[in-house]
């Protein structure tokens, strides 16, 4: 589904295609999750990279990029590198440019990446302090404000998903992108997360000026619109606001 | 071999068995034996396993205890008896053991006290989570000869090998309350601790089993006893004792006409009747189904009769030990007028003398009304007195069928869970901690437990894979395996420092309750609910909670978020997850009843009869009268019914029954309902209910909502779906021909059931623990995605043991999934008919169906086309608001 001239959300995953730059977004992988959750006592089944790299295999067949630009939040751990998120970077960067022909990884560090120069001495990967800029494009994670401005915005961090009911009550939680412009007229995306536990929040139930300062006052989280990722498709559900003031 | 003992023992005979000194003591206390004491004095001097159901006031703790101790005077007297353990009694409560604790206790101090000799006195000791680590250092030293304690503890000592040794001259191991452990995980797990213990003494020791009646008895036995290396049962002699005390019950119905009366009156004449049973005793027990209600009843006898604190008292699960402590201590003296319970009063705890027992509302088994009833009337040649007061419509039906099968002895029957992986893993692991295992060893070890004779070598394998870390690559197994298992061996033993510890603070099967925060618009905090209620809320759903009404807007992860809807009436019940099944055999009673009386009755209704039915006037003919007059029920009650069934025939022209399932296509103001009239309980209603769903909501292209209670289902999609009677007789058989356990499983999926239970059981397994390194973990955090952690788990291995028994739980312990398969094929093969026929407006057979059903939504199967309907529906109503 086509986002913006030059900006598309690949069917059904939660991955954008930026053509000018030849390159995948994703955001929010939170790679070692399931070891640091073992260390806390739930031991579970380690699934999360797989899911990733399932994911970026069926984005990669599509969109042919050798570019992965990695929006934040690529470890899980704040105050330490885990084993298990650099094995799994490890692993993770091996396969990208082996299996994918991925020539360069571009990491934008996020709240949860402290440390991440000790995983990211291979060669290939860049890793960018607060920001990145390209082509007028700019990506930062979402925890700040970005400092810089551009013409397309894309960010991460916010986990997106709505929550709808349907006409005799289901629930369904969705994960989605939100697409929108900036009170300064940029056009901005914010990514939903690819990392497998991360369910997402629900951004028509709930406040989220708390979690990305941005819909503080530069942009208003009630007009984006939410792209929701379906099973092998991206669907329109409306915007934000519109979702907030349907009778459930 | 299992046998039935029939005729009791001589009195002499009986008391010939025992120690002089034990004798003289009992002689002295009581003049005669009690009728569970006649058989079991003989058959603990023979050595023998027994199964004693008996009402409370039979003596029968004392029959098994007597023998014991006799015992134990004879090698105390010959200077044999040392400070070993020779019996170990397990009950699961507390209170019960202390209980037995100081009823032990007393008696051993006054026969000693008359006994000049220097003998060696027989000792008694409790250990449960209560008892202080300085006691149990103690018992280490000095370990008691009696030893009282519950599953759990008992779980624990097996991995405490110092306490293990005082253990190796064990000679009897008594099981009370075997009706409360033989049906759900913490009595399978207490029959594998017993078979774990039997093996690590090296041989069979006697064993007794105590409880409230139970059907199969056979079945009861089997799971005391067990099994042995060559597979037969082990003996067992049951002593049925259950109808050896008096019994007057009946069905009490407050108005003559509770179809039509308003409920104000209906509720004004319970507790009218309440109060005269109260006035007219000197100590009465009341039964609510639930805890909501209990504390109701004692408002409104508060509020109405203005008892004060002395006399009346509430006692359930969700007050404080100490508060439940104090009411039973209460009744003990004599001192309570009433007292009101959910089901904390029902087990064997001493409550002194009760003279009446009110049960409100249906107890959903007959075996419960007998055990609830039998707490009155306190010696055994006292005769137990009860009532059911009916609240509803269907209530009364059901509660007078229950009483006359009571009358008749007929009691539903229980079932052993086979096979529950979660609790084996625990048990596994504790075994591991003890020794290295060959694996036919311990496999053969585990089937000695009856809920595991069954077990599939290939599952007790998956466990061992699971435990031992192989669903995780080898540089994770250092955390995650528990146990050390080699496969080219075959054998397994103790993996890691943690396991331990992680086997001590882990162990049990009662999960952890979940309390979901409910908050206001405010995000402020309002009170709190269960997870199962918020599980069957959707926005919309208006509910009482602390005395106020709320509107149900959204919930994110623990959290419920709610609007006042003060004024409003509530839609949902309060005690919607409290609410027992009722049991199947009942359900199939019923029915009968229903066909008896309604073919008594069929052809000789007119339409001209309206006017008299809706006034309540007409009069029974002398057919239905019989089948009425041979009921234990009161004048308001067979009046009730009758009109009650008048009514449905008038309207509906058929009454369903055990074997004519009625298919009624209705409607209400937005949606077309279809009613399935099939009495058969919740259990299998539930397993039914989504098969219908799901072929409805593939034929419909629609999601369906569901209504399910005991009597039978509804399914309902929008009006503009329109359905006609041939669509549903078309629906109904091609649901004949699905897949149940296919379809079945690929909707549980994604159900909030399913969520729980596997959360539930992964705390079971070790998989998510409840306290590691010392701390506890939260159940919030253990709660966080448990869904995703089951497709995860799916994902590596859809055979993977949790999710095995994940499924295993819902379709045979939560629904009954065999049964319903049964129906089924009972509809397939026409030996149950159905029926399809339209209405306008419900028929009042649905009636309580309609207002009060549990409710659920059954997703469309492909959830591409689901997700496309949601978007549909979700644009048209983002346009419509705009």
């Amino acid at each position: 589904m086509r986002i913006f001239e030059g900006v598309e959300a690949l069917d059904g995953l939660p991955v954008l295609h930026i053509r000018d730059l030849n390159a995948l977004a994703c955001s929010d992988l939170h790679l070692g999750y399931e070891g640091r959750m073992a260390d806390r006592g739930a031991f579970l089944p380690k699934v999360n990279l797989r899911h990733i790299k399932d994911i970026l295999r069926r984005a990669n067949e599509k969109a042919h990029a050798d570019v992965i630009i990695i929006n934040g939040d690529v470890k899980n751990e704040f105050s330490t590198v885990h084993t298990d998120e650099l094995n799994e970077f490890i692993e993770l960067a091996g396969f990208l440019a082996k299996d994918l022909g991925i020539s360069k990884i571009i990491v934008v560090k996020g709240n949860h990446d402290n440390f991440i120069n000790r995983m990211t001495w291979r060669e290939g990967i860049e890793v960018h302090e607060q920001e990145f800029l390209a082509d007028g494009f700019l990506f930062f994670h979402g925890e700040k404000l970005p400092r810089s401005h551009a013409e397309t915005m894309v960010m991460g961090h916010l986990h997106p998903a709505i929550t709808v009911y349907d006409d005799v009550g289901a629930r369904e939680k969705l994960r989605c992108f939100l697409s929108g412009s900036t009170a300064g007229g940029s056009r901005l995306v914010v990514l939903p997360a690819i990392s497998y536990f991360a369910e997402g929040v629900s951004v028509n139930l709930e406040g989220v000026s708390g979690i990305a300062p941005i819909f503080k006052r530069h942009a208003d989280i009630d007009k984006m619109k939410a792209l929701c990722i379906g099973e092998g498709e991206t669907l329109g559900f409306g915007s934000v606001g519109e979702l907030k003031g349907i009778e459930n | 071999m299992i046998e039935y003992c029939t005729s009791p023992y001589s009195r002499e005979e009986s008391l010939d068995c025992l120690n002089p000194f034990i004798r003289k003591w009992f002689e002295g206390k009581y003049s005669e034996l009690t009728p569970p004491q006649r058989y079991s004095f003989k058959l603990t001097k023979e050595g023998k396993n027994i199964l004693i159901t008996a009402p409370t006031g039979s003596g029968k703790t004392f029959s098994a205890f007597t023998g014991i101790l006799s015992d134990l005077m004879d090698m105390s007297v010959e200077g044999k008896l040392e400070d070993k353990i020779y019996c170990v009694y397990v009950s699961p409560l507390r209170a019960l053991n202390n209980d037995i604790y100081r009823n032990l206790s007393g008696p051993l101090e006054q026969i000693f006290s008359r006994i000049a000799l220097p003998l060696k006195k027989v000792t008694v000791g409790i250990r449960t989570g209560d008892t202080p680590q300085k006691d149990r250092q103690r018992m280490l030293k000095k370990p008691p000869n009696i030893l009282v304690t519950t599953p759990e503890s008992l779980a624990i000592i097996l991995n405490s090998p110092r306490f293990m040794e005082n253990m190796m001259s064990l000679k009897y191991l008594i099981v009370d309350e075997i009706h409360e452990l033989a049906n759900n995980k913490r009595g399978v797990h207490l029959s594998l601790s017993v078979e774990r213990l039997c093996d690590m003494v090296g041989r069979d020791f006697m064993r007794i089993g105590l409880g409230a009646t139970l059907n199969p008895l056979d079945e009861a036995a089997r799971f005391l006893v067990g099994h042995r290396d060559d597979g037969a049962e082990r003996d067992c002699m049951i002593v049925d004792a259950t109808w050896d005390k008096n019994m007057e019950f009946g069905v009490m119905c407050p108005v003559a006409d509770i179809v039509n009366e308003s409920d104000e009156k209906v509720e004004n004449s319970i507790y009218k009747r309440i109060n005269d049973v109260i006035t007219e005793n000197k100590t009465t027990l009341v039964f609510t189904n639930t805890r909501s209600g209990t504390e109701r009843v004692v408002y409104n006898l508060v509020k109405r009769f203005k008892y004060g604190e002395e006399s009346i008292a509430a006692h359930h699960g969700s007050l404080s030990r100490e508060v439940r402590l104090g009411v039973e201590e209460l009744l003990k003296k004599g001192k309570l007028r009433v007292a009101v319970s959910s089901t904390s009063l029902e087990l064997g705890i001493d409550i002194g003398s009760i003279d009446n027992v009110i049960q409100i509302g249906s107890p959903k088994s007959v075996a419960r009304a007998i055990q609830r009833f039998g707490r009155s009337g306190h010696s055994f040649k006292d005769t137990a007195k009860g009532e059911i007061i009916v609240t509803n419509r269907d209530d009364l039906v059901e509660c007078s069928v229950m009483l006359d099968a009571a009358k008749k002895r007929h009691i539903d029957s229980f079932r052993v869970p086979r096979n529950a992986l979660d609790v084996l893993a625990q048990h596994l692991v504790g075994m591991s901690q003890n020794k290295r295992w060959t694996v036919d060893e311990a496999y053969s070890l585990v089937r000695h437990a009856h809920p595991y004779h069954s077990l599939d070598k290939k599952d007790f394998m998956s466990l061992l894979e699971y435990l031992s870390g192989m669903f995780v690559g080898l540089e994770s197994r250092r955390v995650y395996a528990k146990i050390w298992y080699d496969e080219k061996e075959r054998a397994f033993g103790r993996r890691g420092k943690l396991t331990k510890l992680i086997y001590f603070m882990n162990i049990g099967t009662i999960p952890d309750e979940v309390a979901i925060d409910v908050m206001n618009r405010e995000n402020k905090w309002i009170g709190s609910i269960e997870e199962e209620f918020l599980s069957r809320l959707k926005p919309g759903d208006v509910f009482a909670l602390g005395g106020k009404i709320y509107r149900f807007e959204y919930a994110k992860v623990m959290k419920a978020y709610v609007s006042d809807a003060a004024g409003q009436v509530p839609t949902i019940p309060p005690w919607y997850s409290e609410q027992l099944p009722l049991t199947y055999e009942l359900a199939v009673e019923i029915g009968k009843f229903r066909e008896a009386l309604s073919s008594a009755m069929q052809g000789r209704l007119k339409k001209s009869h309206a006017a008299k039915i809706s006034k309540n006037t007409l009069m029974p003919d002398a057919k239905a009268l019989g089948i009425l007059d041979s009921m234990p029920i009161d004048k308001n009650a067979k009046s009730s019914i009758f009109h009650y069934f008048a009514e449905q025939l008038l309207f509906a022209k058929h009454v369903p029954n055990d074997r004519l399932v009625l298919v009624e296509r209705s409607r209400d103001d937005e949606r077309t309902l279809v009613i399935f009239h099939s009495l058969y309980g919740r259990r299998v209603n539930d397993a039914l209910s989504r098969i219908f769903a799901i072929t409805l909501g593939d034929e419909s292209n629609s999601d369906v909502a569901v209504n399910v209670n005991d009597n039978g289902f509804i399914l309902a999609v929008p009006l503009s779906k329109k359905l006609s009677g041939r669509d549903i007789d078309r629906m109904v058989r091609s649901a004949l021909e699905a897949d149940m356990e296919h379809t079945l499983k690929s909707n549980i999926r994604r159900t909030e059931m399913l969520r729980r239970r596997f959360r539930y059981n992964a705390a079971r397994s070790f998989m998510i623990l409840r306290n590691y390194k010392g701390k506890k973990i939260s159940v919030r955090k253990q709660q966080i995605n448990s869904q995703l952690i089951f497709k995860a788990a799916e994902e590596i291995n859809p055979n993977f043991p949790i999710i095995k028994e994940t499924y295993r739980e819902i379709f045979e312990d939560v629904m009954d999934l065999p049964r319903a398969k049964g129906i089924m094929d009972g509809l397939k093969s026409g030996s149950i008919k159905y029926k399809v026929i339209e209405t306008d407006v419900p028929s009042p057979f649905s009636h309580m169906l309609v207002t009060m059903g549990e409710s659920d939504v059954i997703m469309m199967k492909d959830r591409r086309k689901h997700i496309r309907e949601l978007r549909r529906q979700v644009l048209s109503r983002i346009r419509k608001g705009a």
